[in-house]
């Protein structure tokens, strides 16, 4: 790709070095060299970039297309028929013989079952008795096997006593974990050698404990009625925080204060700088305490006699109201910075010279100032609807989504839905699913930014190619 | 400017809109050594009380091992951010690199892209790879999320350094690392600084990454233990006392800023924040 710049860099070193024989040789020797600098400055970019950040875009992409979710656990799963299992398979029309077919408990008398007998405890005369006597023999009835055992010498008196022995020596393949598919169909067809094939690896397929490809998540949230509402609260959330705080009260802030005096601005611009630099836990908190009963806005309205409840979690308008203010306030900050510094860079000159002409304050904002703050207006808009469209950590630590989910956006709900529910199943595949609808959208919105940006100034190529 | 206007109504507007954030952050100094009557919001007396828990672990817990985490999460990842995007934006900003446009727009778009929504494939990520619930995968993932930034940020510092100084360097017989090394980096230290300050800062305040990717108790952070506590109903809703345990974990971060307050002004515009 870039031969041409290495090899000009090896003309420059081997210029240098005037006194080594074979130039090309010298070419070839810096080739490797110069990329093998770059290479390393590199590398460790690439590779934190790679697993932290396409990797997780990838696999978000490939969970999104299964069923995974606690119950399934991450990674492969195992193959196990539960009773569960094999009663949900016969109201699906097993027939009752092929479930006790397979669910049949068979005795054997060998290693490991006189080992787990030990470990449980079982009297040491009666095992040796028990491996002596029966060593290798097989029951296929409880009641058959509990007989045998009676028999013995050393057998205990009490029927529990002798049921619990019993028991370490039965296998079943019930509620045991193969590995494969084959291990398991093989095992079933040394238990229930009656069963059909067929039969049995529908059995097997449906003993899969691990995730499975699915398009389901995309269909569940293409019909569920919950789908449009998500998308109702998200625009609303964006639009009315953008709208309000980032542009319009950002703007405002940014030219008030352009306009007062060093002291004032200084304060005002640093107070507002506070919530963006306070850490969100805390954000979080004094919000809490400033519209919670008990806290500074409910006293305040009880003292003046207006109604006094949890303006945060209490009714649907007042947790609107807070959720966008919380983040409005924090989004204000970003069009305060970013304005004032477009503000400086417009030439002061402009100003006077309206003035000399006597222009008035609005006309000067009018005419002059906003015509000119038009790119970072439109570089706000653009910014922002992208980190708002997937901002959740703020309303997740104040409203959370409720009252009900009436102040839930798309990205708290896949945030909930894949990592922090109360129910306890995380479903991994559906909010991988919902997550990628966002990293699409983000994705094309970003590449879009970057083309609407001029790209090709940004990327300009290094001064220096040697 | 002639004062052709008058400036009182437009000030009373903004100490109005001004005022939730007066208010709150008033209230968060005056509270952490106050005391107010129930019902009531101004306070009546002074008290130390609400810092006990600095030296008293009944009180809330071990503050101090959580603020040790945070401290453990804030240093290497500010180191990671540091070292790896200082070498990486060097060479996209320097040397002439085969697939350099692509690895540039790549970082642009991950800069503008919102890293929140990878947080269930990180997930997956650390889940596979056995990093979960462990800082290292913690302090892996932050950085790596805040590498664009750190590149994009530090490519700009190193191509306001002229280049004669490098080729002077060059001439004098320095190899490209010797003249990045002594000559390139003491340039862009005021970036250095900037960006290492600005990465601390996010390490410190970074809440859902530990809560969700490392929930042991034993690695707990600043951030997640200030709200366990008012998570956790055992306390009752001491707000006073949330509030001293938040500014003891906000005085970090508002000293740094004191200080840097100038170089960060700088690139605070980039932040991604919402």
């Amino acid at each position: 790709m870039s031969s041409s710049a290495e090899a000009t860099g090896g003309v420059a070193r081997a210029a240098r070095h005037p006194s080594t024989d074979r130039p090309h040789r010298q070419i070839a020797a810096a080739r490797p060299r110069i990329s093998l600098f770059g290479a390393l400055l590199l590398a460790p970019a690439l590779i934190l970039l790679t697993c932290f950040f396409l990797a997780p875009a990838v696999l978000t992409a490939v969970f999104a297309f299964t069923d995974m979710s606690t119950s399934t656990g991450i990674g492969k799963g195992q193959y196990v028929v539960t009773p569960n299992l094999l009663r949900e398979l016969a109201d699906a029309g097993l027939s009752d013989e092929v479930a006790e077919a397979v669910s049949v408990e068979t005795y054997t008398v060998d290693d490991a079952g006189l080992e787990a007998a030990e470990a449980g405890g079982v009297d040491g005369r009666f095992l040796k008795n028990i491996a002596d006597r029966l060593n290798g023999e097989t029951y296929t009835a409880a009641r058959e096997f509990e007989r045998a055992l009676r028999g013995l010498p050393d057998a205990p008196r009490s029927p529990r006593e002798l049921k619990l022995a019993a028991e370490h020596f039965g296998q079943s393949v019930l509620n045991q974990r193969f590995d494969t598919s084959e291990e398991l169909s093989a095992t079933l067809a040394e238990v229930a050698p009656n069963v059909s094939e067929e039969t049995r690896d529908r059995i097997v397929a449906s003993s899969y404990t691990g995730a499975v490809w699915t398009t389901e998540n995309f269909h569940t949230l293409a019909t569920q009625r919950e789908t449009a509402r998500l998308v109702a609260n998200t625009f609303l959330f964006v639009s009315a925080t953008l709208g309000f705080f980032n542009l319009s009260l950002g703007l405002f802030l940014a030219i008030v204060l352009f306009y007062m005096p060093k002291p004032v601005n200084s304060v005002f611009s640093t107070l507002w700088l506070l919530p963006r630099i306070t850490p969100v836990v805390l954000y979080a908190i004094m919000w809490k305490w400033f519209t919670w009963e008990g806290g500074f806005l409910p006293v305040l309205a009880e003292q003046v006699g207006l109604p006094s409840f949890n303006y945060m979690k209490g009714s649907v308008v007042t947790a609107w109201i807070t959720m966008i203010m919380v983040n409005g306030f924090i989004g204000a900050s970003f069009g305060l910075i970013l304005f004032s510094g477009a503000l400086r860079a417009i030439p002061v000159q402009q100003l006077w010279a309206s003035e000399v002409d006597g222009a008035t304050r609005w006309q000067q904002v009018r005419r002059i100032i906003l015509p000119q703050l038009r790119w970072p207006i439109l570089f706000v808009t653009a910014y922002q609807t992208l980190s708002l469209l997937s901002a959740y950590e703020q309303i997740w630590l104040t409203t959370n989504g409720g009252p009900g989910k009436t102040t839930t956006v798309w990205a708290l709900e896949a945030f909930r839905t894949a990592l922090s529910n109360y129910s306890g199943n995380l479903e991994y595949g559906l909010g991988a699913a919902m997550a990628l609808v966002l990293v699409i959208v983000g994705l094309t919105l970003s590449i879009l930014y970057l083309l609407l940006f001029r790209f090709g100034e940004l990327v300009s190529k290094p001064r220096i190619e040697f | 400017m002639t004062r052709n206007f008058s400036m009182l109504p437009l000030l009373l507007v903004i100490v109005l809109v001004s005022l939730p954030l007066m208010v709150m952050y008033g209230f968060l100094v005056l509270d952490t050594f106050t005391d107010a009557p129930p019902g009531e919001l101004w306070p009546d007396r002074f008290t130390l009380r609400h810092w006990r828990f600095l030296f008293d672990p009944t009180e809330v817990g071990n503050v101090w091992a959580a603020s040790f985490n945070s401290l453990v999460l804030a240093c290497s990842m500010m180191a990671i951010v540091l070292s790896v995007s200082t070498t990486a934006a060097y060479a996209i900003s320097r040397l002439h690199l085969p697939f350099r446009r692509f690895f540039l727009a790549g970082i642009l778009v991950m800069h503008g892209f919102p890293a929140v929504t990878l947080i269930i494939g990180v997930f997956f990520v650390l889940n596979l790879t056995g990093l979960y619930d462990t800082m290292i995968g913690v302090i892996l993932v932050k950085g790596s999320l805040m590498l664009p930034f750190g590149i994009w940020i530090m490519k700009g510092f190193y191509d306001a350094v002229p280049w004669e100084i490098e080729m002077a360097g060059v001439q004098d017989g320095a190899g490209r690392f010797t003249v990045w090394w002594r000559l390139i980096l003491p340039q862009v230290r005021p970036g250095l600084v900037a960006l290492g300050v600005f990465a601390f800062l996010d390490g410190w305040g970074e809440y859902v990454l530990p809560r969700i990717l490392a929930p042991s108790s034993d690695i707990q952070v600043l951030s997640v233990f200030l709200n366990e506590l008012i998570a956790g109903d055992q306390l009752g809703y001491d707000f006073n006392l949330f509030k001293s345990v938040g500014l003891f974990y906000t005085l970090p971060v508002i000293l740094l800023y004191l200080i840097f307050q100038n170089r960060l002004m700088n690139i605070f515009g980039g932040g991604t924040k919402g």
